[in-house]
């Protein structure tokens, strides 16, 4: 495992947070107002929750991470890089430095486990004897380097979920964003995928994962980041959540 | 090394996606062919008649009948005068002997023979000088300044002739080119939507590709290489047809628009050149569109 992420012992700078949202606010141009004046600073290494009912503004959040979105006013900085002032070129850089998950694991299903996530590299112009020396290692890490000839339709939602994320971090990012990881899973495995990003931010990955499961956060007792009507309602360490949202 | 992967990259995503929606990219591709075979035709035609007219500038451009009772002596003085115009490439003296049997080849040329009646009639022909013109264009000013000569009973020209084919060409290459024109924004039409097709069956690669760092070159290009494709194979199968029924067309040209050989035999090449161009160039165009309208929308 360690030598499949480059273990950050002292991640990026202890000082300076790979996430930092200043007076973050965004309208949508319909007028709906999805972020108001949001305040965060996320240091590296940190398991971050962000919780909150739909349309709470959690996939704007993340949307303005990755720079899908640029906020109406105020500052984002990620992974050391000031999001505003970003030319659109630098913007595929960035994203390797953020890996990505979702609900719905978004995989390709003509292509099987090793090339879905070998397709992450190609695209990016890795050298073919890179991809075929990273992607195993990536899915020994999952744990699926005996499916890699499967396809996505061959195997259950958990394991499509560790695909996603064996994709997700073919970069070797400074950051982990997942976007409701469980939602589309049992009690059971949905621990597995937990089991699998503490693992990974143990090696010094950040991890922000958007999620309605309030036995998860709870169990976990890490930082929890609320949305309410797109503001900050709450911004607590170890925290416990009792909303059912 | 990086530039060879992206080609290869790009290369091989556009072949298959080419054949992933075969149906849509042949169908493009059939347009291609048509709109390059109309190109083809006009192609010829347009040649074939301004080598016809290149044909007709060569030839003498005007005629100038000579007064019968000319003597040799005023004959050559005229001659001198002509030569000395402006636009005047060179005359001929003709003389009526020489138009005589001009006049009896052209009739054993068709296979005749020319009858004229009692052999004691002494007929002749009018002498003449035969100016060629360096400029086509002088033909006008030459042709009054020989007639206002006292020794000169008519003038004739080909200026009718010329114009007359002039605007033969210039009604079939107005026709053409709208015609060419109609069907070009077909096929342009056709590339964009089967590249948007194709961008849209592939939205969630795309979503991914840009979700991972990929750059807009590594989710462009494979786009526009498959439109390029359609242009490639469209411009091919032309060639291929033009070739297959050049054997008939070349002699035809030769003879019908009087092209010379030599023209003929570059014009193959010519036109494969041109077929290579407009099909890659419109291919190339389509998909550009196609494929810079998705990303701005979805960016």
């Amino acid at each position: 495992m360690t030598s499949l992420l480059r273990r950050r012992t002292k991640p990026e700078s202890a000082d300076a947070p790979v996430i930092s949202m200043v007076d973050v606010g965004m309208t949508y141009p319909n007028g709906k107002v999805a972020l108001a004046d949001v305040n965060v600073a996320i240091p590296a290494g940190d398991f971050v929750f962000l919780v909150g009912p739909s349309g709470a503004g959690k996939s704007t959040f993340i949307r303005l991470l990755i720079r899908e979105h640029l906020p109406t006013h105020g500052n984002v900085r990620v992974a050391g890089r000031d999001l505003l002032r970003m030319r659109r070129g630098q913007v595929p850089g960035l994203r390797r430095r953020i890996g990505i998950v979702f609900q719905d694991f978004r995989l390709l299903p003509s292509k099987t486990v090793w090339e879905n996530v070998a397709f992450a590299l190609e695209v990016t112009g890795v050298p073919g004897i890179h991809i075929r020396r990273r992607v195993p290692q990536l899915l020994n890490l999952v744990g699926l380097h005996e499916h890699a000839h499967h396809l996505p339709t061959q195997l259950s939602g958990g394991e499509q979920q560790r695909v996603a994320i064996a994709r997700a971090l073919v970069h070797d990012p400074a950051i982990l964003i997942a976007d409701e990881p469980t939602g589309n899973l049992d009690p059971v495995t949905s621990w597995e995928i937990i089991q699998l990003l503490i693992q990974i931010n143990q090696l010094g990955t950040t991890v922000l994962m958007a999620t309605h499961n309030q036995e998860i956060v709870n169990a976990m007792r890490r930082r929890v980041l609320a949305l309410e009507g797109g503001h900050l309602v709450r911004d607590e360490g170890t925290a416990s959540y009792e909303r059912e949202y | 090394m990086p530039f060879v992967r992206f080609i290869g990259f790009s290369v091989v995503r556009a072949w298959q996606g080419f054949w992933r929606n075969a149906m849509m990219s042949l169908a493009a591709t059939a347009t291609v062919v048509l709109m390059l075979v109309l190109l083809s035709g006009l192609f010829i035609v347009i040649t074939g008649l301004n080598a016809g007219l290149a044909f007709i500038e060569s030839k003498v451009a005007v005629t100038a009948r000579l007064e019968d009772d000319l003597t040799s002596t005023a004959r050559d003085r005229l001659i001198a005068e002509v030569e000395a115009m402006p636009g005047v490439a060179s005359v001929a003296y003709v003389s009526p002997t020489a138009a005589m049997e001009r006049l009896e080849q052209s009739y054993r040329e068709i296979g005749r023979t020319l009858d004229l009646g009692d052999p004691d009639s002494n007929i002749t022909l009018f002498a003449s000088l035969e100016i060629s013109l360096a400029d086509p264009d002088a033909s006008g000013a030459v042709s009054s300044a020989v007639a206002d000569s006292d020794d000169v009973d008519r003038v004739l020209t080909k200026q009718a002739e010329y114009d007359t084919l002039l605007g033969i060409i210039n009604v079939i290459r107005t026709v053409g080119i709208v015609g060419i024109t109609l069907v070009g924004l077909t096929v342009l039409f056709m590339i964009i939507n089967t590249i948007r097709i194709a961008v849209y069956s592939r939205a969630n690669e795309i979503e991914i590709m840009r979700l991972v760092g990929a750059t807009d070159s590594f989710i462009r290009w494979p786009f526009i290489l498959e439109g390029v494709l359609c242009g490639l194979i469209g411009a091919v199968v032309t060639i291929v047809l033009v070739a297959a029924v050049w054997d008939p067309i070349q002699p035809a040209m030769v003879t019908i628009f009087q092209m010379p050989t030599a023209v003929s035999t570059q014009f193959l090449t010519t036109l494969s050149l041109l077929l290579f161009g407009v099909g890659l160039g419109l291919g190339a165009l389509g998909s550009w569109i196609s494929v810079r309208s998705y990303l701005s929308a979805t960016r």
